[in-house]
């Protein structure tokens, strides 16, 4: 392993200190509970938006705390569920007298942890409301999983209601728009390679040379079924086979369509993808009202990319225009 | 029967130290079908609670309670530390604000415990956990507050039920947990939840009569 790193127990506590000194007028960082927020926030006349996951995905979702987006992120460790008691600390620290909204991937660490710090919030008499996010197409519902996981399409939640909530919807309101946006968004990803965890200083599985995972999780999960690499264009193909049909995204709709690296891709290779996914939704009769390209939702340095559909109507697409200013600063 | 945080303080401490002791037993009762590590979450998290046991605010039962509810769910890894956690939280809100605890109270306040690590392990009685040995405790706990037992005899029934109903898992197969992994393999022993439940009361009647 060849990481820019010093102590791997240190790699997230340096990540977020870094994100701070970056942005020293805009975000504020409490070491102790893995916290970067909003300078200004809790604001009174605003309902405060909070997201939480394991380390690992950035941008998600440190680098998108800012006007119109989160107020705050509370990391775990890499791939791990941020501590109950982080949770519980962070909602009371940014506690706004308008509510608390939680957005939280549909994973059962991170179902747990947020579930008892809301419950605990609500003891100490704070207005607590959750959102679970569950974009993922590949996994299917089954007895013994939570259901579907959150992956890349959580970006779009979290904008829409980051615009709603600068607007000063209230919390219901939020819920009400959240639960919209998360009921119309599909994702799904393929792996190229493993992501090397810092902490575990080896790839996180096996993938051959000549191998892909389609379906793969943002953790490196198996998705459904290993296959071997071919063409970029049949492998946008096979994405757009799976993630259509389960919405289903129909000939007419307008949709915000999104190609997000996984951390190892370059960027010319996520722009390839876009091309060739835009046209191909464009034959089969879906217009592309709103695209983005880039990295929303990582795996570390996992190289492959995940494809996004969200189904626009006018309430959706005006909030996902809405101004925006988070820690990502390209130029 | 009636309880006052000095109590509650005795039940928190013999519960804890009880934890800390089995580590090992713990832990090999669930490497039969589990993977192992119960044993060593309880005890890392439960050696927290003794290592801040004077700093808990202690206004009354409910509000310790919280207090201790929100260290063990931080510092007990896997999905016991939300589990057991569920349970010290929800005794806790239901105890808060009140001096003088009765039994009632206490059953009332385990009943939403009860309720509180059903919902948060989407599990019930019958699934092979630690659900299998605490509801008919508390079950027994309730009856016998209910004839007017002393507490110490109340506490023995308790102990009681909690063995043989923690024996009793051993013909029921995983449902939660990662145990359920193991499937008709894990029929035969008995859950290592529901064991530590049936050790812990057995404990407590213990030091109770001391």
């Amino acid at each position: 392993m060849k990481k820019f790193i010093n102590d791997p127990q240190q790699f997230v506590p340096e990540m977020l200190k870094g994100i701070a000194l970056a942005n020293p007028d805009t975000l504020r960082y409490v070491p102790e509970y893995n916290l970067i927020h909003r300078a200004d926030s809790p604001r009174p006349d605003k309902v405060t938006i909070i997201q939480g996951s394991g380390s690992g995905h950035e941008p998600a979702h440190v680098m998108t705390v800012g006007k119109g987006m989160l107020d705050g992120a509370c990391p775990g460790d890499v791939f791990a569920a941020p501590p109950m008691d982080y949770v519980y600390a962070t909602t009371k620290l940014l506690a706004s007298p308008k509510g608390v909204l939680l957005l939280v991937n549909n994973y059962t660490g991170d179902r747990m942890a947020f579930d008892m710090a809301q419950e605990m919030s609500e003891a100490d008499g704070v207005t607590v409301r959750t959102l679970f996010i569950d974009d993922d197409v590949s996994v299917k519902d089954s007895t013994y999983t939570v259901g579907r996981r959150g992956v890349a399409g959580n970006f779009f939640v979290m904008k829409a209601v980051g615009a709603a909530a600068e607007d000063g919807a209230d919390l219901d309101e939020l819920v009400r728009i959240g639960e919209k946006v998360n009921s119309v968004t599909r994702t799904m990803g393929i792996a190229l390679t493993a992501c090397t965890p810092p902490s575990k200083g080896s790839p996180l599985f096996d993938l051959a040379d000549d191998e892909i995972e389609i379906g793969v999780g943002i953790h490196g999960e198996p998705g459904r079924e290993r296959a071997k690499w071919s063409p970029a264009n049949d492998l946008v193909e096979v994405l757009l086979d799976a993630i259509v049909p389960d919405l289903p995204f129909a000939p007419g709709d307008r949709v915000a369509l999104m190609i997000n690296g996984l951390g190892g891709t370059p960027i010319s290779e996520l722009y390839l993808l876009y091309g060739i996914a835009h046209e191909k939704l464009e034959a089969r009769g879906i217009t592309v009202g709103r695209n983005y390209v880039g990295e929303y939702c990582t795996s570390l340095d996992m190289a492959g990319a995940s494809l996004t559909l969200v189904k626009l109507d006018d309430e959706i697409e005006a909030l996902l225009a809405a101004p925006a200013e988070v820690a990502i600063r390209v130029f | 029967m009636s309880t006052s945080l000095d109590t509650t303080e005795f039940v928190v401490r013999s519960i804890a130290q009880t934890c800390v002791d089995n580590e090992k037993y713990f832990g090999d009762l669930d490497s039969v079908v589990g993977d192992g590590d119960f044993g060593y979450s309880l005890a890392r998290g439960f050696e927290q609670v003794i290592a801040h046991w004077d700093e808990y605010d202690r206004e009354d039962s409910g509000t310790f309670l919280l207090k201790i509810a929100l260290v063990i769910s931080s510092r007990i890894g896997g999905t016991s530390g939300p589990i057991w956690g569920t349970a010290f939280m929800r005794a806790g809100t239901a105890l808060k604000g009140i001096d003088s605890v009765s039994g009632a109270d206490v059953v009332a306040a385990l009943r939403t415990s009860i309720e509180g690590i059903k919902k948060r392990g989407n599990s019930d009685v019958g699934d092979k956990t630690l659900l299998d040995a605490l509801v008919p405790a508390i079950d027994a706990l309730e009856a016998s507050v209910l004839q007017g037992d002393s507490g110490g005899l109340s506490m023995q029934k308790l102990a009681a039920a909690a063995r043989t109903a923690a024996e009793a898992t051993s013909s029921l197969k995983a449902l939660r947990g990662r145990a359920s992994y193991s499937g008709d393999r894990s029929i035969g022993s008995p859950d290592a939840g529901a064991v530590a439940v049936a050790v812990l009361a057995e404990q407590l009647a213990e030091a109770w009569k001391s």
